[in-house]
């Protein structure tokens, strides 16, 4: 290998892996704060993918996709002519459960966050399960966090989100939401 | 540009699973969009009657600038912006007065993933003549409130315009409106209450020249905080010196009025 093409090779990886942007410090629990805003640059117990791994998780191991991003807050009183629910375009395969990464999840919805996780895996808490919503989001943190203390034991947060994927040129797919209960 | 984009798209699909097909969805959202908007009425390619500039990658989702120019004396009544994937996608529908030029319309817009955004020209047979641009911004309809809307809501209605070149008879005059006003979309959750702030937003815009139309703008929760409004307007002779009024009226009926000199030569 030329000198040059390791030393490229290696600025790349550089890049990739010290993106230049802001990180937190990880809380105790989950976060309660506002959801959007720097987030830790790793998550205990898990991975943290960038969009190449991710793409060759799904192309070799069949990971679980798991979309945790908001949905939008419909306004109290908008004319219906005005609102048009925006189409949610997730990363092919995915499962939208939106809420999945709010700081405080009522027992209802941590038992549907739970009951999906299980049904999604086949009960195989080993499977790879990639959780995932948008960059500086975090949701996809907390329903990280959250998975790997149900006992999943192959946790991977793709914290670029579905803006990271569109980044890289890869398709999305409009899906629509598996909704908690209210 | 549109075909392009399609080329290009249909070229990528190739190297991805068959499983998705995001251009092939883009394009039916827009279809129904414009179904909802226009209803049954033949759409030609825009055949450079109309163009829209909109940042490929936007800083802040929250301000984007687009500019729609339209080729002049083409018969324009109309135009339109649709940003197809915000929850309010239409962004701003003019229709033009006697006084009116169609061949400029800057507005500041939220975007809230990445979306095509079209900006459609309507010629007075009826004809609509449509352009697409693709914008790279997310997060800009739920970004939360902060010290810019308080701002905007102690000054709420208050406007300024400003023109720039010469005014003079029969010569299109460009104008750069703006109204304090926080167009809040209903979306934004308040910081520290963590509350949603309830909807108050900019829905018409009407500038006269002496009492004759300019432009009448309907909108939606799509505009960002303190509309602004790029347009120009063609005076007569008889209309100099004359006075631009600006009516605003908001979601909550509020109604705001300001007249505005426009002199007989400079600005």
């Amino acid at each position: 290998m030329r000198p040059t093409f390791v030393a490229l090779v290696l600025l790349l990886g550089a890049c990739s892996a010290t993106p230049d942007r802001e990180t937190a410090p990880a809380p105790d629990g989950f976060w309660t704060g506002p959801m959007g805003g720097p987030v830790p640059a790793t998550i205990a117990g898990g991975t943290v993918v960038d969009t190449a791994e991710l793409a060759a998780l799904i192309a070799e191991h069949d990971p679980v996709l798991v979309d945790v991003g908001p949905m939008p807050h419909k306004p109290d009183n908008i004319a219906a002519d005005v609102w048009v629910p925006p189409p949610h375009r997730t990363i092919p395969g995915s499962t939208w459960l939106p809420g999945a990464g709010a700081g405080e999840l009522p027992p209802e919805r941590d038992v549907w966050y739970r009951r999906w996780l299980q049904v999604l895996t086949g009960d195989n808490t080993t499977r790879p399960l990639v959780v995932f919503c948008h960059p500086d989001c975090w949701g996809s943190w907390n329903a990280a966090r959250r998975a790997i203390l149900y006992g999943y034991t192959n946790v991977q947060w793709y914290e670029e989100g579905i803006e990271g994927w569109q980044d890289s040129g890869r398709e999305t797919q409009e899906v629509q939401p598996e909704l908690p209960p209210s | 540009m549109l075909r392009a984009i399609l080329a290009i798209a249909l070229i990528g699909a190739f190297a991805v699973p068959a499983l998705a097909d995001d251009e092939a969805e883009r394009q039916a959202h827009w279809a129904e969009l414009k179904q909802a908007v226009f209803g049954d009425r033949p759409a030609v390619d825009a055949a450079g009657l109309i163009a829209l500039e909109a940042p490929k990658r936007a800083l802040d989702a929250a301000l984007v600038p687009i500019t729609v120019t339209t080729k002049p004396d083409a018969g324009i009544v109309g135009v339109t912006v649709v940003i197809d994937d915000n929850p309010g996608p239409l962004a701003a529908r003019v229709s033009y007065g006697p006084r009116g030029d169609p061949s400029l319309l800057a507005l500041r817009v939220r975007v809230n993933q990445y979306t095509y955004m079209h900006a459609v020209a309507e010629t007075a047979d009826g004809t609509l003549h449509e352009t697409a641009q693709f914008v790279k911004a997310a997060g800009g309809c739920s970004a939360p409130v902060g010290a810019s809307e308080a701002e905007s809501l102690a000054e709420i209605g208050r406007m300024k315009l400003r023109l720039s070149g010469e005014v003079a008879a029969g010569k299109p005059v460009e104008a750069q409106l703006l109204i304090r006003h926080p167009n809040f979309n209903g979306m934004q959750m308040d910081q520290l209450t963590r509350l949603y702030t309830p909807m108050k937003f900019v829905q018409q815009v009407e500038v006269t020249l002496n009492g004759e139309r300019v432009l009448n703008m309907e909108s939606d929760i799509s505009l960002a905080t303190d509309p602004a409004i790029g347009f120009r307007f063609v005076p007569r002779a008889e209309d100099l010196p004359g006075k631009l009024k600006v009516t605003v009226r908001d979601s909550d009926n509020a109604v705001f009025v300001e007249s505005f000199d426009v002199p007989a030569s400079g600005s």
